[in-house]
């Protein structure tokens, strides 16, 4: 299978400090990547670099065969690349509707919208519910599926969800998982996901990299990488329980 | 209450005026963060628009207005790709507010002294959209022109906001006011964004360029005033905010009217500038921002 993403010795970070150092990672089309990684390594960095929203200053990045690297983040998202982005960026003062809404912008989806939307609505009963409110007044679990939904909105062929599960009480995470499942499974887009343990990415990870100071230090399937203590307790600090 | 009459009919005529042209300051600083100078010469472009076609060329008044509109876009529009756009790029690294805060000015002073240069420092007549008066109570009567001038603007400001709740462009705009970054994951260009809003806003301050020229005249520096009242409408309504614009431009309104009709015009600016440090003193984030950002 060939790697719809390909990501090669990429540095990037923000003013002079420099955060992810010659990272490289594969992904194959339709496969789910998950990196993961403790707090302020590289995680979200490295989402931002993919979908244009931070220019790399080293490295390249291939999307189907074609590099992104120091592509707008506007252009991307014309070319199917969604990102769901770390604390939802949801606009707080435009009702949740509004905020679907936009996640059909792009040319052609918008003509769609009514339909699409009505799609997510049945996905999303309790997204449905909310539809008239303001996004600043929803609970974090609330956010979370709406971001996902704004997500849905338009064709994706390459998702890139960042810590879906954070700052979440565990009924909300099965939610907010059972959501990109869905979104998985009907989109059949290429997933970047990231997360800082193992807790919930079993179901979904195809394939598991551990991301370490700036580096993917260790690759494998998610039975490999979660069983194996030396990963666990060098890079993670703790085992985790469940997951699997 | 021939007097109560006078100051709500001139009240609401001030502030209808004062809404169109500060709206889109708010516009522009809701969506850019910037604090946009050149929109007081927006005015003047329109007043100017405004004699060339209706005193010179004798010209239909609603093609004299759209006139405006398309001229003062696309002034606005060129303003913003010379003294915005260049610095976008460099958002992060610069002060973005103060810096475009003076490189607008600039272009403001610019397009005085074009002005002066082209057409003179004399004031030229801008004859009235339309004629005649409307007597409301008891001697107390606005022209025709005024009243068309308060319906216009209110009708601009009711379709910049059906504008901006119901299109895709709308949605844009509001979208990247709130969020920037993920208004750009969604595919909105933010680069084409950008000049479109101060040209879309410029255009409402060239057509109340037009209506303004008519009570006072088209000048190099007619769009002063109005760029002041405007700031002060803007700051005082709570910066970015439109429905606090609309608020503090029928405020300001009617307290002008009020000092006019009751006090004496002398003292209508110390009094409304008295009026402005003291709410100001006490909500520094206007009247309807929230102390921390405020946005559309």
């Amino acid at each position: 299978m060939s790697a719809a993403l390909s990501v090669q010795n990429l540095t990037a970070g923000y003013d002079r400090t420099m955060v992810l150092r010659e990272l490289s990672l594969a992904v194959n089309a339709g496969q789910t990547a998950v990196v993961i990684g403790p707090n302020g390594h590289g995680k979200t960095t490295l989402l931002l670099a993919i979908s244009g929203l931070l220019k790399p200053s080293g490295g390249t990045i291939e999307f189907d065969g074609r590099r992104i690297d120091g592509t707008a983040a506007e252009a991307l998202a014309n070319r199917g690349i969604v990102h769901i982005l770390q604390g939802d960026g949801l606009f707080p003062d435009m009702t949740v509707e509004e905020n679907l809404l936009l996640g059909a912008f792009v040319r052609g989806s918008w003509r769609e919208r009514r339909t699409t939307l009505r799609r997510i609505y049945d996905d999303l009963p309790v997204v449905e519910e909310k539809r008239g409110q303001k996004a600043r007044t929803l609970s974090g679990g609330e956010r979370r599926l709406v971001g996902l939904g704004r997500g849905m909105m338009r064709p994706a062929r390459m998702l890139l969800i960042d810590e879906p599960s954070l700052g979440l009480a565990p009924v909300a995470i099965d939610a907010v998982y059972t959501a990109i499942r869905r979104l998985k499974q009907e989109s059949g887009a290429t997933i970047v996901l990231v997360e800082e343990n193992f807790t919930h990415i079993g179901e979904i990870a195809d394939r598991v990299h551990i991301l370490e100071a700036g580096k993917i230090v260790r690759s494998g399937s998610f039975d490999d990488v979660s069983t194996d203590r030396t990963v666990v307790e060098t890079y993670l600090g703790a085992i985790v329980e469940g997951g699997g | 209450m021939t007097d109560l009459v006078a100051i709500i009919a001139n009240g609401i005529v001030y502030g209808s005026i004062y809404g169109l042209v500060a709206i889109g300051m708010t516009l522009i600083y809701g969506t850019m963060r910037i604090l946009d100078m050149s929109q007081g010469s927006m005015v003047m472009i329109g007043s100017y628009v405004g004699w060339w076609a209706l005193a010179v060329h004798g010209v239909n008044p609603v093609l004299a207005l759209l006139l405006a509109f398309v001229v003062a876009f696309i002034f606005g529009t060129a303003t913003e790709l010379v003294s915005v756009q260049p610095l976008l790029g460099r958002r992060n690294d610069v002060d973005f507010e103060m810096v475009t805060f003076i490189t607008t000015f600039a272009v403001a002073i610019l397009l005085t002294n074009v002005a002066l240069q082209h057409y003179g420092p004399f004031q030229k007549n801008v004859p009235p959209i339309v004629h005649g008066n409307l007597e409301l109570y008891n001697g107390v009567s606005i022209t025709y022109h005024e009243l068309t001038m308060a319906g216009l603007s209110v009708a601009l400001m009711g379709a910049l906001g059906l504008f901006l709740a119901r299109t895709r462009w709308g949605f844009a705009i509001r979208a990247v006011a709130q969020d920037l970054d993920a208004a750009r994951t969604l595919g909105v260009p933010v680069t084409r964004l950008y000049p479109v809003t101060m040209g879309l806003a410029s255009a409402l301050a060239g057509v109340g360029g037009v209506f303004l020229g008519a009570l006072y005249f088209a000048s190099p520096t007619a769009g002063d005033l109005p760029l002041l009242l405007a700031l002060i409408v803007v700051v005082l309504g709570g910066l970015g905010s439109l429905s606090g614009t609309l608020y503090a431009a029928y405020l300001v309104g009617l307290m002008q009217a009020f000092c006019e009709v009751k006090i004496g015009t002398t003292w209508t600016l110390p009094i409304l500038y008295g009026a402005i440090l003291l709410i100001l003193v006490v909500r520094p984030y206007g009247l309807r921002g929230t102390p921390s950002e405020t946005r559309l």
